[in-house]
């Protein structure tokens, strides 16, 4: 009777501890935010580690005992009248001050790396403008008088203080591989700042809800060397080029980088991280091409999986293949095309708006529409033609005259095409 | 004295008189009974709501990129979602609980108010239509249950959806706080002879620290949601980012208010589960005084800790680490409760019904909730978790594995005394096991996907991110809840008429509602009862339970335990002829008791009441909102001049 009981309570239970353990086995994480890369993130995982390993101990010793309450206490035919006790004064003193001195113990490194973490950033550190937008990035490096969107450089071994700012509603700042949230507020100006120690490429997200696309406001984080991150500033500051890319760019610097990497493996410690879990890069592991300035970013052939966008387009959007885009007569249509009200090129006079990115460099980041999609031709058509079909509650109009939406389209897919090229070369 | 408790033991169904039946019934009724089960059929018909809203979530969640809803329909759901189950779910439930109970429990024959009563719930219900109304235009809330400013100011929310969360939320408000103050006053003034504080039954207290957060925390809502109101409607600049406001002023005020609210949802479901545990375990309440104490240092201290929910604004370190120590201080009375109850459970003689498989599984999921709420009092540590999944994660483990958990063990071991009848055990099993599972292959996950940096409120998320396994478990695991919950429903239906006759006491129960019948007249007492023990039930049927307990010094000898020679939970059923049997209990004329009259004025006053916003929402109609306001006010004169009670004769 009793052992049947037992059963009874058994095959339920079990399915209870399989859905909690199931979860568990997760091994692909690229965006955990356990061993960060950052000393920031070596201060907030020490601590979350600490909480953890206690709450775990907490956890497993409170449900023991009810278990063992369960088992041992049930109520079976015949069994005497329960023992008769409604306090015990000695018990529920310790069982206040044992959580009390636990809270202690979580208490003083909390108030520590609180300290620590918000303290002013060092003097010489790299400054970064981060500025919220509905729903993409701004990022501005007042030192050096560059611009740039949704994809931000940052060197290996230096502070970077971010001055955090936004142009309409709340949103945070979060790279879980890098740091925590810190809130971006109107009116105010907030600071985080950490220092990262090695080489990659992370993702970052909006965490503030702030509207329509808040799922769609992602954005990239380069760490690199000094040196390229140099190189990469030397380059974001000259104007618009405006000319075919070269062709093999891909092969040439994964070629290159191969090499750098098989070179310099004899004196550094560790090549790149095949994925997340792994040792960081060594600080002094080149990653980019620095000898060409045309393409002083984050070789596309080195980029992990999980910063390369796979959203899907929408199927109903679609573009003429045959249209063949042509830098010159997209460079012409560019200067006086709606664009030039809401983006600037540095380079082109006409073509100073601030209310969309930057588009200098366009040409050079590996993503667009805030990370939502990977920065190629199809995709540049696409986006050009219905931009609020490709993102929700976008604010940048659709373009395609044969689109439907808000605002009638303007443009044929030859034109768009044209554009599109023109926005390419622009490295 | 011991023989001054003399209780009708006979079960028996409400008398019949001219407002018993029918529609008219219902919307005239000034029962606390009556209004508490309105309450719960409307709140449980709303946890169906936001039930299909949360499994459209997790369906959309399913797979990356996945697109079987709109972004903006996705940010209705999850706005609605959160704001259905707090205010008209959560809530409510407990007010059920509140209204149905807290008379009996401390032997009143209703509430203070009876007809503030009705008029809460008229403008509960009013509210919560209001609300949902906003889908069939089109206009759900879309800005989250929080509605952080500027987002959900003019300039970024244009359209009537945010108009009709702000109007809805002053709308429940309105209700809760005439509810807030008809309990304090019933629990301070209504309770019977002998019914000292420190013999209150621990519901009933739980209910009164709830009702002080209640009167004390709606207000600041209610400003904070009047600027939001004025700057909308009326072009004032409390949160207007564009003439300088501070946005952090709504989140301050929004907070102050959350987090006590965050124990509003709470305290109820403790409370009932310290029902629950004792009876089903054969023993008192370990550490009632405790219990008690702790639950008004909860309260208190709740006040203090609301910018744990800010970490991430940049309050500079020294707001950080006194909010971070407040909020760890909280955690010594929550687990001094769970402490309690586990010493509850210590060598009792436990049975394992459904209703005590609910309160247990409070004591075992709340625990996660709550060693996770550790986890992010530490700011720097918060800092990686606020806004992601874990947070999803811990919350739900406090308001599902805590609140609903507890409600629920309150509904399977209430329903008795509600209808006289008992639910299905059976069915109830296979509730709470699903409910269980479910609810834990639905919201573990969600601690690795947080912990792995998946944002929360996304439409949707990118592939290759390594969230795809956890979200699929946690889509199978709303899954189940949908299936627990349709047994629940069937339950709950096929028991009204089919269940097995309850009796007065099915449980063993110790407090007064189990000496009343099932479901009890409309005057609760035929005897106000005298009161001298915490546990006035057991010391009748089973004294041996009590000993321990302080009681009256004149009454050595305690209750007249030949009166109920049964031991409780033993007791016969009485047969279902006798429980039907016409005028088997006098009514409330024949012996003399004088209740309220039924009436359809606070149902009037709520629609004027309701008319005045409507007439606002409805492109700020001044005309409408006048004839509403001016209405209302005749309403409530009509009110105010209709006599409470019958002519005394």
């Amino acid at each position: 009777m009793t052992r049947d009981l037992r059963m009874r309570w058994l095959t339920p239970a079990l399915a209870l501890l399989l859905a909690v353990g199931l979860s568990a086995c997760n091994s692909f994480a690229p965006n955990t935010i356990f061993g960060a890369h950052s000393e920031f993130g070596h201060s907030v995982d020490v601590l979350t580690r600490r909480l953890l390993y206690m709450g775990i101990v907490v956890f497993i010793l409170v449900e023991t005992l009810l278990l063992v309450i369960l088992v041992k206490f049930r109520h079976h035919e015949g069994n005497v009248e329960a023992r008769q006790f409604h306090g015990n004064s000695t018990l529920e003193i310790g069982w206040t001050l044992i959580p009390a001195v636990i809270l202690a113990f979580i208490a003083v490194p909390t108030i520590r790396t609180i300290f620590k973490t918000q303290a002013k950033a060092i003097p010489g550190a790299l400054q970064v403008d981060v500025i919220g937008h509905q729903w993409w990035w701004e990022f501005r490096y007042p030192q050096y008088g560059v611009v740039t969107a949704n994809e931000l450089y940052l060197p290996v071994g230096r502070t970077a203080n971010f001055a955090l700012t936004t142009k309409d509603v709340l949103h945070s700042f979060w790279v879980p591989k890098l740091n925590g949230k810190r809130d971006l507020i109107s009116n105010h100006t907030n600071y985080i700042w950490f220092t990262p120690d090695s080489a990659y490429a992370w993702n970052g997200f909006c965490a503030e809800y702030c509207g329509t696309s808040h799922a769609n406001m992602r954005f990239k984080v380069f760490t690199v060397t000094p040196a390229e991150f140099d190189a990469w500033i030397a380059h974001q500051k000259t104007n618009a080029v405006g000319s075919a890319p070269p062709a093999p760019a891909i092969a040439a610097d994964s070629g290159k980088s191969a090499g750098a990497t098989t070179t310099a493996s004899a004196g550094a410690k560790g090549a790149t991280p095949a994925n997340a879990k792994a040792a960081p890069a060594a600080v002094t592991t080149p990653v980019l091409n620095v000898s060409d300035t045309t393409s002083a970013t984050y070789p596309r052939s080195q980029l992990p999986e999980w910063v390369k966008p796979k959203t899907p387009t929408p199927a109903a959007l679609t573009f003429d293949q045959s249209a063949t885009g042509d830098v010159t007569r997209g460079a012409t249509l560019f200067k006086t095309a709606p664009c030039i009200a809401c983006h600037s090129v540095r380079g082109v006079p006409t073509a100073a708006g601030i209310i969309g990115p930057n588009l200098t460099h366009v040409g050079s980041r590996t993503t667009i529409a805030g990370g939502l999609y990977p920065n190629d031709l199809r995709h540049l058509q696409l986006w050009i033609k219905n931009a609020p079909a490709m993102k929700p509650g976008s604010l940048m109009p659709l373009f395609g005259k044969t689109e439907k939406g808000d605002t009638p389209g303007v443009y044929t897919d030859q034109q768009i095409a044209d554009l599109a090229a023109y926005l390419s070369s622009l490295k | 004295m011991a023989t001054t408790v003399s209780l009708p033991e006979t079960p028996h169904r409400e008398p019949s008189h001219r407002y018993d039946t029918g529609v008219w019934s219902w919307l005239a009724t000034t029962d606390h009974k009556r209004i508490g089960q309105l309450y719960l059929y409307t709140s449980v018909l709303w946890f169906l709501i936001g039930g299909i809203e949360a499994a459209i979530i997790r369906a959309q969640l399913y797979n990356p990129n996945q697109h079987l809803v709109t972004a903006q329909t996705y940010n209705e759901l999850f706005t609605m979602h959160g704001t259905t189950m707090i205010f008209l779910v959560v809530m409510p439930l407990s007010a059920a609980f509140f209204n149905f109970l807290i008379p009996l429990q401390i032997g009143a024959r209703d509430v203070a108010f009876p007809r503030l009563n009705a008029f809460s719930y008229w403008v509960f219900l009013f509210g919560g239509l209001f609300m949902n109304f906003s889908w069939f235009l089109h206009a759900a809330p879309n800005a989250g249950w929080f509605g952080y400013a500027p987002l959900t100011t003019r300039p970024f929310s244009p359209g009537l959806n945010i108009d009709f969360w702000v109007i809805g939320l002053q709308i429940l408000g309105v209700s809760s706080l005439a509810a807030g103050f008809n309990f304090i006053t019933t629990i301070i003034n209504m309770r019977a002879p002998g019914m000292h504080f420190m013999r209150m039954p621990i519901f009933s207290w739980m209910a009164f620290v709830t009702q002080f957060l209640i009167i004390l925390a709606f207000p600041i809502i209610t400003v904070a949601v009047t600027f939001l109101m004025l700057d909308r409607f009326f072009g004032t600049n409390f949160y207007e980012i564009s003439a300088g406001a501070d946005p952090l002023l709504w989140q301050h005020l929004f907070w102050l208010f959350g987090h006590p609210e965050v124990y509003i949802l709470i305290l109820p479901a403790f409370g009932l589960v310290s029902e629950v545990l004792p009876v089903f375990s054969r023993k008192p309440l370990f550490g009632y005084p405790v219990m008690v104490y702790s639950g008004i240092l909860i309260a208190f201290l709740g006040f203090g800790v609301w910018a744990h929910h800010m970490f991430a604004v940049g309050m500079g370190p020294i707001a950080d680490s006194f909010f971070s120590i407040t909020t760890m201080l909280i955690a010594i009375p929550t687990g001094v409760k769970i402490f309690n109850w586990l010493g509850t459970m210590w060598g009792g003689s436990l049975r394992f019904t459904t209703a005590m498989k609910f309160a247990i599984g409070l004591v075992a999921f709340f625990t996660i909730g709550g060693i996770s709420g550790v986890m992010h009092s530490s700011p720097p540590s918060d800092l990686q978790q606020t806004d992601s999944y874990f947070i999803v994660a811990h919350f739900h483990y406090v308001l599902f594995g805590g609140s609903m958990m507890g409600l629920f063990a309150g509904l399977y071991f209430f329903y008795p005394k509600i209808t006289g009848r008992l639910m299905n055990e059976k069915l109830g099993s296979w509730h709470f096991w699903l409910t269980a599972i479910g609810m834990n292959l639905t919201f573990f996950p969600m601690h690795f996907l947080g912990l792995d940096g998946m944002p929360r409120r996304i439409s949707t998320y990118d592939a290759g991110q390594g969230w795809e396994k956890n979200n699929h478990l946690a889509t199978y695991g709303a899954a189940i809840i949908v299936i627990a919950t349709l047994f629940f429903v069937y339950n709950w239906l096929s028991s009204l008429k089919r269940g097995a006759v309850a009796g007065n006491d099915p449980w063993g129960g110790a407090t007064l509602e189990w000496t009343i019948p099932s479901p009890p007249p409309d005057y609760n007492f035929a005897k106000v009862p005298r009161v001298t023990s915490r546990y006035p039930l057991w010391d009748r049927t089973s004294p041996q339970l009590t000993v321990d307990v302080p009681h009256d010094k004149e009454d050595e000898q305690k209750m007249d335990v030949t009166i109920a020679g049964q031991s409780a939970g033993t007791a016969p059923a009485p047969a279902d002829t006798e429980l039907n049997a016409p005028n088997a209990h006098p009514s409330a004329r024949e012996l003399g008791i004088v209740m309220p009259t039924p009436t359809v004025k606070p149902l009037l006053a709520a629609l004027t009441l309701g008319t005045v916003f409507i007439g606002l929402i409805w492109h700020k109609n001044l005309p409408l909102m006048f004839i509403g306001a001016a209405l209302f006010v005749l309403s409530l004169y009509s009110w105010l001049l209709t006599p409470l009670e019958p002519e005394h004769h």
